[in-house]
């Protein structure tokens, strides 16, 4: 019974990967036919977008990949550490938290990405208005995060390893730090797909180059190709970071488990 | 709710939650050590902090920073009047505030029934869900020229960029609930006899209701963010237009009046859904 | 002769976890009867409630043949009403709404002031009285343990599946639902299987007493409860008859409880 209920589940997966790739057959060969048959003008096609994207791959798109990467990066080397250590030392100091914690409510509420322009008039049309962007979304995120772990740590706990004689490192080491680090870890985990949203926004606003500036200036040649094309690149960036998050998150979990 | 929140809004509401606990915890156990941890003491603080912040941010405009840089109190309070009292600002907010909303209800809608439909067909889920998460991988702002070509500079470009990011938030927040909901409870009521339309009635719909509204109260920050993000990248009215029309002018007083304005018009609209949730979800106090 | 009610044919259950297969239950053989009251007492995880959910037709077995009433159980039993281990009360709904939901359904239709009449009895009958507007958040779990039983017994099942109903009950008013639940299985003329922890409670309810001895579980004697009925059940444990079934079964018992500890 074991035997034919396993053999069923094996079965029903294939049948789900049967499906979805009749599923995707159906999608894209449906908008060939469209654009084929009856218009490409606003949607372009599927063979046209592919041949677009092999175009580029040979022509420069390495390079606007690397720049979006390098500003999400360089915004999160900044972002993290920095939201980490404000979260862990503003947790361990009830009375400052006490005091901050309606102010720093108030500037997280204000939708940081729309502060992108302030950022571009400040720092000009280079990378730094996008890396100072994903460095302040980044920070909030972590220190949000970081913030309420140290809070979660039962004081009881943190009172026992007292007594029994831990030193403020070996608290730091054996007990904050290892429960902290789940939160830390679940606020990465955030902030990486943010940090690609925050790049991009800025690009998309005001750029040389980059994935953002790419689909802006097939956009503004009403280029259907060559935006669909972009949307692509940016949807494989998107999974690619999603796949990390879950990387992060597997191994997290295993750490979890030790 | 879960500990790992999935979106950004959780985690702050999460942290806010935590934060607003552990005030009140050494509030109580530990008043005598501190004048700020009384509530009037740490209201004290607090109000010295922001007046500091505004006293520097005023004269440091011009002496430590170029003031047409980073602004100043005075100068974003008088353009606040101006816009005011001139009424100019009435339109823009109108514009920001309806395709902030018409996009929320009915992207808040969508995504509810397909997160009903997805998760009451274990069979559809799993077929689907390589494309529902490419979709939802992708930054939604990059639909935003798309939504301009097939739809024009106008409000209903806006709509839809609200529509689809509140979409996905509730889909996902939808198929959480689901998830999560106690398996016992459907049991127990398929063992009493219940059908599977009573199960639906009965147990799933009030079950999910804290998930769509933890979606619903974090969706409205990215509702007014989506909708000011499609009038920055092209419009000619709302809040975003102002501002992306401030910094073209090098008028840093304007973008700093337009997000504090989107600000308020969050904030307040998210008190609105908080009130709502608290006022249905009373049973969870 | 008539076939029993309830009867497992060499049972057993095996869950996978991971790369590893548990054994929860060797197989098992035991019937039960028309309006027969089954204690099933045993160390925590030899496969009690395990017993009850497959019963209920929430969980097939992995070997041997299930049947109810003649019929192999397939699918859901919707003639048994089951209290879980852990309370299964909507905490969006409050006492009287909860004890009520199963009249709300089409099965059960009943109308409004017939509801209310049912729901007004059983909250008293579970001493609830007071309580009916207050949600399952605001209960103790003494509290919410009466209202699942009261929510059970509303629609009046004809098979009671109750996995340790009284657990979290204090001594006092364990006895009084004790008395209740007797009055209710007599005079409804209900079967029931009955999952405790709690020795002198199974001998004081039940007609039969199953022993289980620990991981994996299976039954290690089947013992006749011969005190006469009505039982009286402030004073039966003072009986004579009472002491010596407690002693005899507690020597069975015990070896398995400290097997069950020593792991």
């Amino acid at each position: 019974m074991a035997g034919s209920n396993s053999g069923a589940a094996a079965s029903g997966q294939g049948n789900v990967l049967l499906w979805r790739g009749l599923l995707l057959i159906t999608l894209l060969g449906g908008w060939e036919a469209y654009g084929r048959l009856v218009s490409e003008a606003w949607f372009s096609r599927p063979m046209l977008i592919f041949a677009r994207i092999l175009t580029w791959a040979g022509d420069g798109l390495g390079g606007h990949v690397a720049i979006t990467l390098a500003e999400m990066l360089a915004g999160l080397a900044i972002g993290i550490p920095l939201g980490t250590v404000f979260g862990l030392v503003l947790g361990r100091l009830p009375v400052a938290a006490g005091i901050l914690r309606p102010i720093i409510f108030g500037l997280y509420s204000i939708p940081l990405v729309t502060l992108a322009p302030l950022f571009i008039f400040w720092f000009g049309l280079g990378l730094t208005p996008k890396i100072v962007l994903v460095a302040i979304v980044t920070f909030f995120l972590l220190f949000f995060t970081t913030f309420a772990g140290v809070q979660t740590i039962d004081r009881e706990m943190i009172d026992s390893f007292r007594l029994l004689g831990a030193s403020r490192r070996e608290m730091l080491r054996k007990l904050i730090g290892p429960a902290c680090l789940a939160w830390i870890l679940s606020g990465i985990k955030v902030a990486l797909p943010y940090s690609l949203i925050a790049a991009v926004v800025g690009e998309m606003l005001l750029a040389r180059a980059g994935l953002g500036y790419l689909l802006m200036q097939a956009s503004q040649q009403i280029d259907m190709t060559g935006m669909f094309a972009a949307l692509f690149v940016l949807m494989a960036a998107g999974v690619a970071i999603g796949e990390t998050v879950n990387f992060i998150e597997r191994r997290a979990l295993r750490w979890r488990n030790l | 709710m879960s500990a790992q929140p999935r979106d950004p809004g959780a985690a702050a509401a999460v942290a806010v939650a935590v934060m607003s606990a552990a005030a009140s915890r050494t509030g109580a156990s530990e008043s005598a050590r501190s004048v700020f941890l009384h509530p009037v003491g740490r209201a004290a603080a607090q109000i010295a902090i922001v007046l500091a912040m505004l006293v520097l941010w005023q004269f440091g405009s011009g002496t430590l920073f170029p003031r047409v840089w980073v602004s100043s109190p005075s100068a974003i309070f008088a353009r606040l009047v101006q816009w005011f009292s001139s009424g100019s600002i009435w339109g823009h907010m109108a514009a920001t505030v309806s395709a902030a909303a018409i996009g929320y209800v009915l992207g808040a809608a969508a995504g509810v029934a397909t997160g009903l439909l997805l998760g009451l067909s274990r069979k559809a889920e799993q077929i689907l869900s390589p494309f529902v998460i490419a979709l939802y991988s992708l930054p939604k702002v990059a639909l935003a020229p798309f939504f301009v070509i097939f739809l024009g500079i106008g409000i209903e470009s806006k709509i839809a960029l609200v529509a689809v990011t509140v979409y996905f938030l509730l889909l996902y927040n939808t198929l959480d609930g689901l998830r999560d909901l106690d398996r016992g409870w459907a049991d127990a009521y398929r063992l009493m006899g219940a059908n599977d339309r009573e199960i639906v009635r009965n147990v799933m719909l009030p079950g999910i209701m804290p998930w769509i509204f933890s979606g619903l109260r974090i969706g409205v920050r990215y509702a007014f963010t989506a909708a000011v993000l499609g009038e920055l990248l092209a419009g000619n009215q709302g809040i975003g237009y102002l501002i992306e029309s401030s910094a073209g002018q090098f008028n840093s007083s304007g973008i700093f009046a337009g997000v504090f304005i989107l600000v308020v018009c969050s904030v307040v609209a998210t008190e609105v859904i908080s009130r709502a949730e608290k006022f249905v979800l009373h049973w969870r106090n | 002769m008539a076939h029993q009610l309830i009867e497992l044919k060499d049972i057993s259950k095996s869950f996978q976890r991971e790369q590893t297969i548990i054994a929860a239950l060797s197989p098992v053989n035991l019937a039960v009867r028309r309006e027969e009251f089954v204690a099933f007492v045993g160390p925590s995880g030899c496969g009690k409630s395990t017993i009850l959910n497959m019963v209920a037709g929430l969980l097939p077995p992995t070997t041997g043949q299930l049947s109810y009433d003649g019929a192999p159980v397939r699918d859901l039993n919707r003639r048994v009403g089951y209290m879980t281990q852990k309370d299964t009360l909507l905490p969006w709904r409050n006492v009287a709404d909860n004890i009520g939901a199963p009249l709300e359904l089409a099965c059960h239709k009943t109308g409004k002031t017939g509801r209310m009449d049912k729901i007004r009895q059983m909250v008293e009958l579970v001493g609830l009285k007071g309580f009916e507007k207050h949600f399952p958040g605001e209960l103790s779990g003494g509290m919410r343990r009466r209202v699942a039983l009261a929510r059970m017994l509303i629609y009046d099942p004809e098979t009671l599946l109750m996995d340790e109903p009284f657990g979290a009950l204090d001594a006092q008013l364990k006895l009084v639902m004790h008395d209740e639940i007797q009055r209710i299985v007599s005079l409804g003329h209900k079967t029931v299987l009955f999952v405790t922890h709690d020795l002198s409670e199974a001998i004081a309810l039940a007609d039969r007493v199953v022993v289980f001895s620990s991981r994996p579980g299976q039954i290690k004697i089947v013992r006749d409860i011969d005190l006469p009925r009505p039982r009286d059940v402030f004073r039966i444990r003072f009986s004579p008859r009472f002491t010596e079934l407690h002693e005899e079964l507690w020597d069975e018992l015990k070896d398995e409880v400290k097997k069950g500890t020593d792991t």
